[in-house]
């Protein structure tokens, strides 16, 4: 049960005496432990300590928001006043309940060994295999950089209906990027895992798939071309290609954004988005999955979110704010960085479900088009719906064949007519669980997935000829 | 702030690194305040109160190297960190170009050296209710004025950063600097779904030369110049890159000479230096003691001492941006780790004339081509320079804009892209750290329709 390093009591009530409907407060306390390799030697370590007390008051939608990185009354105190302001009333007008429930539920990321029990020679003899096998793996390397890292971040949370969580949540990541030339022509590319896990995810097996991904990848970049640029049907392939979910719509359908009015999503509530058959989830109760939460940052628990079924629209992502403002409960999305920010709506593994066709259904009838499934960055702009995803490589469509390797195109689409033009999905469906990271605001670890799709148009970046 | 015992506390952990065997050390301590009111429609949505302390400490011990941070600053916690830190460094491998920089490098301090003026202390007396009330101006000002008008807000926003580093070679160097900053944005419905949003942006060191008006009259006029937008045919164009994105074009040069791209090989700039690899008439400086520029400084993160640079003269690369880490890697002199304040300085000639002095001007003397007001997503490929940009904006044709565009990229390779370079503009934003004005530029690769 909890055991609060500090009168909780006396600062939610100094939070709520301006007048505010609702206080959280949030402490965590996060060891980030991180490992390098450069030039073939495992030679950079770190470790860094972050602690710190975040203080929420609410006033209908209105957040006022302060913070303390010492656990001394007098600053937690000034915090509490400070969040207090965002009310201005001369007295309390919520008194707080006299026993505290602890909220539980399964651990979705049961950590087996950890990460303090992984000596750091474990970490570089793991760092060692991934650069000898990239090296080993094409004569072409030259360059390899590899990154261990891990982190927990213990978790407790009192709010003023009384609701208390405890959680520990691990993080962990292998990168690897490497550069190979080929007759003075240089390429790069890179390949991750990441994962809310113990120690027990490091092994050969990990660091083998991430090395032959890594220089798979890289190695496919010789001799790619860019497509004639222009409008063309595109194949997301299955995984990575969840970037389009997350850029095209996910953000969107954040219901801060439709709140406030500027989402193009904004009074599609109930309506067809999209083609029957199409459900797309955001989903925070898988295991280990980096999107994954207990609950979130302010005491929600963790779940599974349709936000379209069967091609229409039935929820936004929610935090406490959105989800009072529309009258329906919140779904567990009020996340945050770390105890500096305030939660905000945000996704978690977002990910669409298996359609019924294969992968080579989708790709038989284009005459000219991309294939795309190897990303590195997007974008979205809210209320013009425009969104754009990078791609890294792929492959030309010619006359329903994978022809010649594509590579570092930019691909610009409008997220309400991009989901209206996708006109297939096959059953093939997976996660990709490299190191997603969303910037919306704050930054917060997610995952994106997707069963290969055929998006009739979208307008892809190129070259005048091909 | 008390910055003597930020100093007193710094002091005491360098000597503590030593004490637990550490060969050498630098302790970075950094101290930042912030303020902020968002206002969303007409009523205070958010305030923020941050106050943040923390500590670097960088690590150099049997030919090994480690970097540690935390903001639990007492001093038995200090004490066991930095021993715990000294003994993560020793497990790993030796890297012995990984040392302090050579002490003749350092910035002296002999006090004749002008003040930056990177710090305002009126930050202190500024009122919680004057900031109050300059949160809500850019949103009054447009407020009721437009019935397409679906969504506003705007925010104000101030700073206070307080940076302390110290090495065990005797390096001591300290940073004060103050920001302000007033924003807005909205979005606009018409007929169609689209909300076309747009914002503006307004920022100073100094709270007195903030500008304060003026914020949501320009957001929301961007945002209205934005509706109906058209997707034109792909092609090749013309275009004129405002000077508020302008950087975007210039970031992947940067980012090409930084030493650990040359060194990761990772560059298109790798054995360029003394090449004319950029156009003629192109002239990149870095100008680090600018008089009240953000970014202006005497010493880079190692206590280096910063110069003014030519980096581009006449289209030719002079010089990379290397520390003493991979000049030892690279067998190259050591320069600064980054850009402070970069500048295009004009060299007679074509670019001189009037057609260049701004983006209006140059649409006009151009004609017929693509102005772009932002850009959404795209990368650049650091190894060879081939890029892929999202962009925004609108299409011209004899001097006039037509209408907006959307949905167009912007591809091609910076080196070749800048060989297209036109015109560089006089309307760079003083309140930014890198000067980079309006530019335009001939046969830009552009998809569309």
């Amino acid at each position: 049960m909890m055991n609060f390093p500090f009168d909780y009591r006396r600062i939610l009530e100094k939070a709520l005496s301006k007048g505010g409907d609702y206080a959280d407060i949030y402490l965590e306390h996060t060891i980030i432990n991180e490992i390098s390799l450069r030039d073939s030697k495992v030679n950079n370590a770190g470790n860094h300590i972050d602690h710190g007390v975040g203080i929420r008051v609410l006033k209908g939608d209105k957040t006022g928001y302060a913070y303390s990185e010492t656990l001394e009354y007098r600053d937690l105190e000034n915090a509490a006043i400070v969040a207090a302001g965002i009310a201005d009333s001369a007295f309390p007008s919520v008194t707080l309940p006299a026993n505290v429930t602890e909220l539980k539920v399964r651990n979705r990321y049961p950590v087996i060994t950890e990460w303090e029990d992984i000596s750091v020679s474990k970490k570089m003899h793991y760092l060692e295999m991934l650069d000898r096998l990239i090296f080993d793996a094409d004569e072409r390397v030259e360059k390899v950089l590899g990154r261990i890292s891990d982190s927990m971040t213990e978790i407790m949370f009192i709010n003023s209906l009384g609701e208390f969580f405890h959680d520990k949540r691990p993080m962990a990541s292998v990168v690897a990027s490497c550069v190979m030339n080929m007759n003075g022509t240089r390429e790069t590319n890179s390949s991750s895992r990441s994962f809310r896990a113990g120690g027990e995810i490091l092994t050969e097996s990990l660091v083998r798939e991430i090395a032959a991904e890594c220089t798979g990848r890289t190695a496919s970049l010789f001799g790619a071309i860019r497509p004639k640029g222009g409008e063309m049907p595109v194949v997301m392939g299955a995984g990575g290609s969840g970037i389009l979910l997350h850029e095209a719509i996910g953000h969107a359908f954040e219901a801060d954004f439709n709140r406030k009015n500027s989402s193009i999503f904004a009074d599609k509530m109930g309506k067809r988005i999209c083609m029957k058959g199409i459900n797309i989830v955001d989903d925070g109760t898988v295991m280990h999955n980096r999107g994954a939460v207990n609950f979130d940052d302010e005491g929600v628990p963790g779940q599974k979110t349709y936000m379209v079924t069967d091609g229409i629209l039935t929820s936004y992502l929610h935090d406490r704010i959105s989800a009072k403002y529309y009258g329906v409960n919140p779904t567990g999305n009020g996340r945050r960085e770390s105890f500096r920010y305030m939660p905000i709506p945000r996704m978690r593994a977002t990910y669409m479900e298996n359609g019924t066709c294969t992968e080579e259904d989708l790709i038989r009838d284009i005459k000219y088009g991309i294939y795309a499934d190897n990303f590195s960055n997007g974008q979205v702009q809210i209320g013009a719906g425009d969104f754009t995803f990078y791609v890294k490589s792929g492959r030309l469509i010619e006359n329903g064949r994978l022809t010649s390797v594509i590579k570092d195109i930019n691909i610009i689409g409008n997220g309400p007519e991009a989901l209206a033009s996708i006109v297939g999905v096959a059953n093939n469906s997976k996660l990709d669980n490299g190191t997603w990271t969303c910037g919306k605001e704050q930054y917060c670890p997610v995952c994106c997935g997707m069963p290969s799709a055929l998006v009739s148009s979208l307008t892809v970046g190129g070259a005048e000829h091909a | 702030m008390n910055y003597k015992n930020i100093k007193d506390i710094v002091e005491s952990a360098l000597e503590c690194t030593l004490r637990h065997g550490a060969e050498n050390a630098r302790i970075t301590y950094s101290k930042g305040s912030q303020t902020s009111f968002s206002v969303l429609g007409t009523e205070l949505d958010r305030l923020h109160r941050a106050t943040s302390s923390s500590m670097f400490i960088q690590i150099f011990t049997d030919g090994k190297y480690g970097e540690f941070s935390t903001n639990q600053l007492e001093g038995k916690e200090v004490d066991s960190f930095i021993r715990r830190s000294i003994e993560i460094t020793r497990l790993i491998e030796e890297d012995r170009d990984r040392t302090l920089p050579p002490a003749g490098l350092y910035f002296r301090d002999d006090g004749t050296r002008p003040d930056l003026k990177q710090y305002d202390a009126k930050i202190d007396t500024i009122s919680v209710e004057e900031k109050k009330q300059l949160a809500f101006a850019p949103v009054k000002e447009i407020s009721g004025t437009d019935k397409r008008l679906v969504y506003m807000a705007s925010e104000y926003n101030d700073s206070e950063d307080y940076m302390f580093m110290a090495d065990t070679q005797g390096f001591r160097g300290e940073a004060f600097q103050t920001s302000f900053s007033l924003s807005c944005e909205c979005a606009v419905k018409g007929k169609s779904d689209a909300r076309p949003e747009a914002w503006w942006y307004e920022s100073s060191l100094f709270y007195d030369d903030l500008m304060k008006e003026g914020c949501g009259k320009n957001a929301l006029k961007r945002a209205l110049d934005r509706m109906n937008p058209k997707k034109i045919k792909s092609g090749k164009y013309c275009t004129v890159i405002e000077d508020r994105v302008a950087s975007r074009i210039v970031s992947p040069i940067i980012s090409a000479m930084n030493g650990a791209s040359i060194h990761q090989k990772n560059s298109f700039l790798i054995d360029k230096i003394g090449e004319e690899v950029f156009p003629k008439n192109m002239n990149l400086i870095d100008r680090p003691f600018e008089i009240g520029t953000p970014g202006a400084r005497y010493f880079d993160g190692e206590g280096i001492a910063t110069s003014e640079m030519d980096i581009i003269r006449n289209g030719r690369l002079n010089t990379y941006y290397i520390s003493p880490y991979y000049s030892r890697k690279l067998g190259m002199e050591p320069t600064v780790e980054g850009p402070s304040v970069l500048k295009f300085e004009k060299s007679s000639g074509m670019m001189n004339d009037h057609a260049s002095e701004n983006a209006a001007s140059m649409i006009k003397s151009i004609g017929k081509g693509i102005f772009i007001t932002g850009f959404n997503g795209g990368n650049c490929n650091g190894s060879t320079g081939d890029f892929s940009f999202g962009i925004e904006g609108f299409y011209f044709e004899n001097g006039e804009i037509i209408h907006p565009i959307k949905e167009m990229n912007l591809t091609g390779n910076i080196l070749t892209f800048w060989k297209g370079l036109k015109y560089i503009g006089n309307d760079y934003r003083r309140e930014r750290r890198w000067h980079i004005p309006s530019l335009a530029f001939e046969n830009a690769e552009f998809s569309g329709k």
